[in-house]
């Protein structure tokens, strides 16, 4: 397998592309860390590590310019979150062309579904995440967004991460 | 028109001996065009919105975290001087709390502009309030709502029937349409992206002259964290419960007075939230039908898939409708 350009589709198809989709969260460490420990000696396996934001409401904020420091802080968390990951998958034998990273503020009702989208517009072969465990009451009012992944994702495999 | 922004305290009195007649006129009040602080706004002051003077009258009153008509302080009955029609006014009030489920926090948000903007989209729809917002001369979002002749729907429900069995066999097939009605316009809202946010029984108020329920308060968002709808749904969820039941059927009554039927009752069972009452309703009313109920048992402790989505609560009340008609022959 050559150079990972992360822009050809048709090429994709044929590769080991995993999309490991995390947040600033110990679960999403856990996630990666286990990536980093399951695939780091395979030379042809290929990680997007994507991190989504929801556009927040702008109900949430009474001006738009609380809005922007949030989202400029959210950025700014995830941001560092994400370098911190790419660090331990990097020390676990993957190279700097094997890891890209993704991080989007879009418009989306649901995380999950959001993963989702962008597992097929990447054409990943595995979606990996991390579990809260949260518990049956929070499941209830919350979602989670595993299971929304487990339940919505086609023609990929999906690994959750306990 | 008359700049009402410059309305002085004569003028305003005029405007009540001419609508109200002169005996009605205060002999104290205040002309107010900012609202930025609800508490200087008293009875009797005249508060000016757009072109349209409003006699403010009392507040209005919530039951709320148990605890019986607490004012709110932000919402006031007024009089429109200008046709003498009753409205409910909204004034601005950015409460901001967490509320805890478990390990999750999530924020929550009294929001004008949500409530505005659902106005907005919510006007030709008859099951929701009715009203207009306008932006005080200080840029506050004030809703001006049209005010409902009417009781709470729960009120209503629980003073049907001479008992669960006559109320389940009479009374239901149309309470369970009406509550299917309010589910759509529920859906109405999830479809054009919008939460209602605090989906709770005592926001159901039947309006006895369109005849027909109408869902009040949508001021309230939350940032969600997976489900969008989440809230709401086990909000409606628990509205089901409780119509199903005519009344909240509570652990501790049924160990007191039917303790055959407590002795069936399993953890699983009882409500997802509160958990002194029972979600399982046919362990308690076996006549219930199982389509109807398996649509509460989402809302249990054993459940093990909820709904997402409004979409798949009307399927699965659709099937239950069919075999409450069946039941009660109506």
């Amino acid at each position: 397998m050559g150079e990972q350009t992360f822009t050809d589709l048709e090429r994709r198809d044929t590769e080991r592309h995993l999309l490991v989709a995390v947040d600033e969260s110990k679960n999403s460490k856990r996630a990666v860390m286990y990536v980093a420990d399951f695939f780091g000696s395979f030379k042809d396996i290929f990680i997007t590590l994507l991190s989504i934001i929801p556009d927040p409401s702008e109900d949430y904020f009474a001006t738009d310019e609380e809005k922007t420091k949030w989202l400029d802080e959210k950025k700014q968390v995830l941001e560092e979150s994400l370098a911190g990951y790419k660090e331990i998958l990097l020390g676990a034998g993957f190279k700097e062309n094997q890891v890209m990273i993704l991080l989007s503020v879009r418009q989306c009702t649901s995380i999950g579904d959001a993963i989702v989208e962008e597992q097929d517009k990447q054409r990943c072969c595995i979606v990996v995440v991390g579990r809260r465990g949260i518990s049956h009451n929070e499941e209830f009012i919350f979602g989670s967004t595993s299971s929304k992944v487990l339940h919505h994702a086609k023609n990929c495999a999906v690994m959750v991460v306990e | 028109m008359e700049n009402l922004s410059a309305l002085s305290i004569e003028a305003a009195r005029t405007l009540i001996a001419e609508l109200m007649g002169p005996d009605r006129v205060p002999e104290k009040m205040k002309v107010i065009t900012d609202t930025s602080d609800f508490f200087r706004i008293e009875y009797n002051d005249v508060v000016v919105l757009g072109e349209t003077p409003y006699w403010i009258k009392g507040y209005e009153k919530e039951g709320r975290f148990g605890l019986d008509d607490e004012p709110k302080y932000w919402v006031r009955r007024a009089i429109d001087l200008t046709n003498g029609a009753t409205k409910v006014i909204k004034l601005v009030f950015h409460e901001e709390f967490e509320t805890r489920v478990g390990n999750s926090v999530i924020k929550c948000f009294r929001s004008p502009k949500k409530e505005a903007r659902i106005l907005d989209l919510v006007a030709k729809q008859i099951n929701f309030m009715h009203g207009h917002w306008v932006l005080d001369l200080a840029g506050n979002n004030v809703r001006i709502l049209e005010f409902i002749h009417g009781r709470r729907y729960d009120d209503i429900v629980a003073e049907y029937g001479t008992g669960h069995h006559d109320y389940f066999h009479n009374y239901f097939p149309v309470v369970l349409d009406q509550y299917i009605v309010l589910v759509k316009a529920i859906k109405f809202l999830h479809d054009n992206g919008e939460k209602h946010g605090d989906i709770r029984r005592d926001h159901i108020i039947y309006d006895r002259e369109l005849n027909t329920n109408r869902w009040i308060d949508f001021d309230y968002n939350y940032m969600h964290i997976e489900s969008m709808f989440g809230f709401d749904l086990h909000g409606l969820g628990n509205i089901l419960i409780f119509l199903a039941g005519r009344g909240d059927i509570l652990v501790p009554d049924l160990y007191n007075n039917q303790r055959e039927v407590f002795e069936k009752l399993w953890g699983e069972d009882l409500n997802i939230s509160y958990k002194n009452r029972v979600a399982n309703l046919r362990k308690v009313y076996p006549y219930i039908p199982a389509s109807l109920n398996l649509i509460l048992l989402h809302f249990s402790l054993g459940a093990n898939i909820f709904y997402d989505a409004t979409d798949q609560m009307l399927d699965d009340l659709a099937k239950a409708r069919e075999d409450v008609l069946k039941l009660t022959g109506r």
